[in-house]
């Protein structure tokens, strides 16, 4: 009896012990932030800036970002390759992937290369990292984002990426203009095309060049494939007549159809045209050699672009012209007084992992550690872009919190130690914003004209700062009238792949054309018929399949 | 040579000499105004306002790229692969140009070479063909990837086998009648003899060499590894922003700095500039081909 | 006929070059396959599906295609003439300069340009052409209206090979410049006893002495008749000018940018490599027909 007893304690005891050791491995490598208990060794690319400068002793292996991600989490990165961000980096993601040499993870920044690496099936399947691993804050971010991100990364059912989900602002197209020459000539701000045109009229009787438009080689609107950060466009003047060139969105029957061919097009087309012909746009558009210049030498008083305009070439700008005021406003508005600009997808980069790399939950790991911890980092020891396999996740209302906090600490309502409890962890730069400000503000905290400003304290504060007061602002402030649109999809189909080059250049060539007055306005029509002809109709139905 | 004295002769010499300048001003400007803008003010620069003289005279860009390491570390490594590069380039080209510019009666398989260079010369696999090659070398990141990458000077074996085929066939007869191996008159007469296509093409090579930046961005991993121009090829960008990311944003106002490219471009030059003078007296003063009529 | 010990001497002399040549040009050759695939890099450059000529079915079958033959031929065959005659006349002209120290100088200034990259040239000719640049100052000066250069397609293929002649000419230029030293001044001398004028100098002495050289370049050249400039036409061109100054490369660059097309741009380089490989041989048996003589 005292035998069985025994067996069975010793038994049970078994049972615990190995279920018990189940449950503390399984709890274990389900832990969005675990350590590897061995080194995870992970080779990537790197997107880098050319002029990066490092802290002595610091290289792209052994910097602030790789040591906080090997002590967290016992992940060595190697890194493969560096490129210069931009078309370089492209070019080698494009070798890489073209001679089947993909490192086992990178970030990709155009959708085509992310699609590329799907169809030639190079990319290791994320579905069950991401659901077993991701962070509850990434998982909140990607759920608040929708669908627009989760289809851009989503294939037959399957994770093949992680997205990006930038800020919205960056999909706004502003009007920024003169201030300083508008109160000089008694004007308001102009709200419609109307006024526009008046005032372009009046900044081109001053010697000025009128609207600015694109340089040589320059886009005349953002589109879906490129559908944010279009600086000297006319985005504005075609989303005040409900003209969304470029973009692919709901026809009048409830189908996609793709925004250029649309009767909308036309009209902005004709007042564009109209505008031109009367001098009120840069005589040079589609052919300067660079279209900030204008600006930069106050040649100009009106331009379409982003944000973040205090970036650049505002500043030099006003190192040229301390008194240059440029301020950004909503506008045109449409017929109804709204505000209806088209606004791009949050996800345009993309971080993947190759196909057969044994620990794609690392990838994942890593992007929670950017999310818990960037607001730690010193930025002054490395960029945030150093970052490996960064995918930019912010909250949406990123912007709308900054500069409310901003004005908030200016009128002196709150402190910049109110901003340090946990609520805004997840708004990284915020802390280090509240608490530049007022290096480089001036008095009257509430006026934003550039004379109430002090760039020179703090250039890369003051870029920061006038980019969110005088550059996201406006967008706040209108949302009241805002409708925004949106593409139906931003990136290419099958038949695009083969057509698509011949269509956008017809269309690129047909309303330059039309605008600069070589070409009369009719000829959009031939235009709309030769598009659907040569390939645009068969794309259309490919968009419907598309987005089912 | 002896100058006629006639009117026209002295006409036609002035009006040379002053259609010749011009020339020499017009092509001068391009490198003068780099040179203005990179000791120019950069916001100066950017508004696009300088033309033919600096605009607010300073020397920041230089100060800037004597600081800057990594420019120098380029310039060594395009250095050394211009060495490497060109010298091994010599070699191979007269030790090639020798055998092609015998006739087939002397080497029968002559055509068959000469028709394998000038088909290689044409027909190229693509990029990533090239890529893997080099890369089953084990030759990323090394140096002799960018000495050896783009394959046999095709073209400067061409101008030099088509000199040395214009040499007096007296001169090699003499030479073998004394019992000269082919070594000995390719090195010791040929080569002597025809100093100014060698020093054509050791230019070509050496320009070559110097300017080329795209293997350097396809086959070095790292920007410490870069030569110079792949190095200066990453700044001088065009600025089109739609579709930039954040991190392109920022960076943006840092590479927009004309007067610090225009710095960088205007110093890579400058080896360019030193040795064309060094090289140009063997195309002025040439070897006469004198010595023949003994 | 060489003795048999001499014809191995050239051997040895011809093979670390043509062993370089075989690694690195003849093995990566065999990529040239990809342009008759539809290219999967998983499945590798020999492995992918054959498709035969779809790739240039497709080509041909696009509507510009016609016109953007036509634009690459017309371009660079004035950039071939262009380049040759300005190079060769300059080389000339050059070699009538009695000033040696000036002779120097002009020579080294000239053949600057050809360092800019086009990058950087491209704004500067934008903006000399600009609409208040100097170009059109001078034009205004003389009672004209200001052009738009850069807009108009039916002038942008002279700017493309004007600027193309004035950036590479002084480099060309080296060649013939060399050559023209090569010819043995005795034959000088003794025209100028015979008082020969300047121009019957040129005429039976400088130009025969250097006519293997022009022909050669000549012929070389041929075989980059497809090849009209990627990148100065991609830093120069605009939608405005896509009618005369898209070229096979610019267009295989924006069908590019949506999916890489690597069957297609290897197909393209087939098809230019072909083309000029054909001139070249057409070229070289014509001469060797009628005058007798190898061009190389």
């Amino acid at each position: 009896m005292a035998k069985k007893v025994l067996n069975v304690l010793l038994l049970s005891m078994f049972f615990i012990g190995v279920v018990s050791t189940n449950s503390i491995s399984v709890a274990q490598s389900v832990d969005p932030f675990g350590k590897y208990s061995e080194p995870v060794v992970l080779n990537i690319a790197m997107s880098v800036a050319p002029t990066l400068t490092l802290p002595p002793g610091d290289n792209l292996e052994n910097d602030q970002y790789t040591r906080h991600i090997k002590d967290n989490l016992n992940i060595i990165i190697k890194v493969a390759w560096q490129a210069a961000s931009g078309d370089n980096y492209t070019q080698k993601v494009n070798l890489a992937i073209a001679s089947n040499n993909l490192p086992d993870a990178m970030t990709v920044y155009t959708p085509a290369q992310l699609r590329q690496m799907v169809k030639f099936g190079q990319l290791e399947d994320l579905t069950e990292a991401y659901n077993k691993y991701a962070s509850p804050a990434m998982k909140t971010m990607m759920k608040k984002a929708g669908k627009l991100v989760s289809s851009a990364v989503t294939f037959n059912g399957k994770m093949l990426a992680i997205p990006a989900i930038n800020v919205p602002e960056d999909g706004y197209h502003l009007m920024w203009i003169r201030k300083d020459w508008l109160d000089k000539l008694g004007l308001k701000p102009p709200r419609t095309i109307d006024e526009l045109e008046k005032v372009a009229k009046a900044f081109v009787d001053m010697g000025t060049i009128g609207i600015s438009g694109p340089q040589s080689g320059g886009l005349l609107y953002a589109n879906f494939l490129a559908a944010t950060n279009n600086t000297f466009g006319f985005d504005p003047i075609f989303s005040a007549y409900h003209s969304y060139p470029g973009f692919w969105i709901k026809g009048a029957d409830g189908n996609p159809v793709y925004g250029s061919i649309l009767p909308e097009t036309k009209k902005a087309l004709a007042k564009l045209r109209d505008l031109y012909s009367k001098g009120l746009i840069d005589k040079q558009m589609g052919i300067r050699k660079d279209s900030a210049e204008p600006v930069v030498s106050g040649k100009s008083g009106i331009f379409f672009g982003p944000w973040w305009m205090g970036y650049w070439p505002l500043p030099d700008a006003i190192t040229n012209d301390p008194k240059a005021n440029w301020q950004a406003y909503a506008a045109p508005l449409d017929e109804d007084g709204r505000w209806t600009p088209h606004l791009g997808t949050p996800a345009n980069s993309f971080t993947v992992v190759r196909k057969g790399y044994e620990h794609p939950e690392a990838v994942v790991k890593i992007l929670n550690l950017l999310i818990r911890d960037e607001s730690k980092f010193d930025f002054t020891k490395g960029g945030i872009g150093l970052y490996p396999l960064r995918v930019p996740m912010a909250p949406l209302d990123e912007g709308e919190v900054t500069v409310k906090a901003g004005k908030a600490v200016l009128a002196g309502i709150k402190k910049p130690e109110d901003y340090d409890v946990p609520q805004y962890d997840i708004y990284k730069l915020l802390r280090q914003d509240v608490r530049n400000i007022k290096e480089v503000k001036l008095k009257p905290y509430d006026r934003m004209d550039i004379q109430y400003w002090n760039p020179k304290a703090n250039m890369t504060a003051w870029s920061r700062w006038y980019s969110l007061m005088v550059g996201c602002s406006p967008i706040y402030a209108a949302k009241s009238i805002t409708k925004p649109v949106y593409s139906l999809i931003y990136y290419p189909t099958k038949t695009m792949e083969t057509k698509w080059a011949t269509l956008k250049k017809l269309e690129d060539e047909t309303f330059m054309k039309i605008i600069m007055g070589v070409a009369p306005l009719d000829s959009f029509d031939k235009f709309v018929e030769d598009w659907k002809k040569l390939g645009g109709d068969e794309i259309t139905a490919e968009v419907k399949e598309e987005i089912k | 040579m002896k100058r006629e004295n006639t009117t026209s002769s002295k006409v036609f010499d002035i009006l040379n000499t002053i259609i010749l300048t011009l020339i020499a001003i017009v092509c001068i400007l391009p490198i003068w105004y780099t040179l203005c803008v990179s000791l120019s003010n950069k916001s100066a620069a950017a508004a696009g306002i300088v033309r033919l003289w600096p605009v607010g005279l300073n020397f920041n860009s230089y100060k800037e790229i004597m600081g800057d390491w990594k420019f120098f570390n380029s310039f060594w490594i395009s250095i050394k692969r211009v060495v490497l590069g060109a010298s091994l380039n010599f070699i191979v080209t007269v030790l090639m140009a020798y055998p092609l510019s015998k006739s087939p009666k002397e080497f029968p398989l002559r055509n068959l070479f000469m028709w394998l260079l000038i088909f290689c010369m044409l027909f190229n696999g693509g990029l990533v063909p090239w890529y893997q090659t080099v890369r089953s070398l084990g030759l990323i990141d090394n140096i002799w990837a960018l000495v050896l990458g783009n394959s046999v000077p095709m073209f400067n074996v061409i101008l030099v086998m088509n000199y040395f085929r214009n040499l007096p066939k007296e001169i090699e007869e003499a030479a073998e009648i004394d019992g000269a191996s082919p070594w000995y008159i390719l090195f010791k007469i040929y080569i002597p003899l025809s100093v100014p296509v060698l020093a054509t093409v050791t230019l070509f090579s050496i320009v070559y060499h110097w300017n080329e930046f795209f293997n350097g961005l396809i086959l070095m991993t790292r920007a410490e590894h870069y030569p110079l121009q792949t190095y200066i090829q990453q700044m001088v960008v065009v600025i089109n922003t739609a579709g930039m990311s954040e991190e392109q944003i920022k960076e943006l106002s840092k590479l927009s700095n004309r007067t610090l490219n225009a710095a960088k471009i205007f110093i890579a030059m400058i080896p360019i500039l030193v040795i064309y003078p060094y090289l140009q007296r063997y195309f002025i003063h040439g070897i006469t081909l004198g010595s023949l009529k003994e | 006929m060489k003795s048999k010990e001499v014809v191995k001497h050239y051997y040895l002399m011809l093979l670390p070059g043509y062993i370089w040549l075989f690694i690195f040009s003849i093995i990566p050759m065999f990529g040239i396959v990809i342009a008759f695939e539809d290219y999967n890099p998983i499945q590798g450059i020999f492995h992918s599906q054959w498709i035969g000529l779809d790739n240039f079915k497709f080509m041909f079958s696009l509507s510009d295609s016609r016109i953007i033959l036509f634009n690459t031929i017309f371009i660079s065959i004035l950039k071939i003439a262009g380049n040759l005659i300005t190079a060769l006349i300059f080389a000339l002209l050059l070699n009538e300069l009695p000033f040696i120290k000036l002779k120097k100088w002009i020579q080294t200034v000239v053949y600057l340009p050809h360092f800019l990259s086009w990058v950087i040239l491209a704004g500067i000719l934008l903006d000399i052409f600009a609409y208040d640049g100097p170009i059109n100052q001078i034009l205004f000066s003389f009672g004209n209206k200001p052009i738009l250069f850069f807009a108009r397609p039916d002038l942008f293929p002279y700017l493309v090979v004007g600027s193309d002649v004035w950036k590479e000419f002084g480099y060309s230029a080296i060649i013939y410049l060399a050559a023209l030293t090569g010819i043995d001044p005795s034959l000088y001398e003794a025209s100028a006893i015979d008082g020969a004028t300047r121009f019957q100098r040129l005429r039976y002495i400088t130009i025969p002495g250097i006519k293997s050289t022009i022909l050669l370049i000549t012929v070389l050249s041929l075989g980059n008749v497809l090849n009209a400039g990627f990148d100065q036409i991609f830093n120069l061109y605009n939608p405005l000018v896509y009618s005369t100054g898209d070229i096979i490369d610019t267009w295989v660059y924006r069908t590019g940018l949506l999916s890489m097309q690597y069957g297609l741009a290897t197909a393209v380089g087939l098809l230019k490599s072909v083309v000029g490989f054909i001139l070249i041989t057409l070229s070289y048996f014509l001469a060797y027909k009628f005058t007798d003589y190898r061009i190389f």
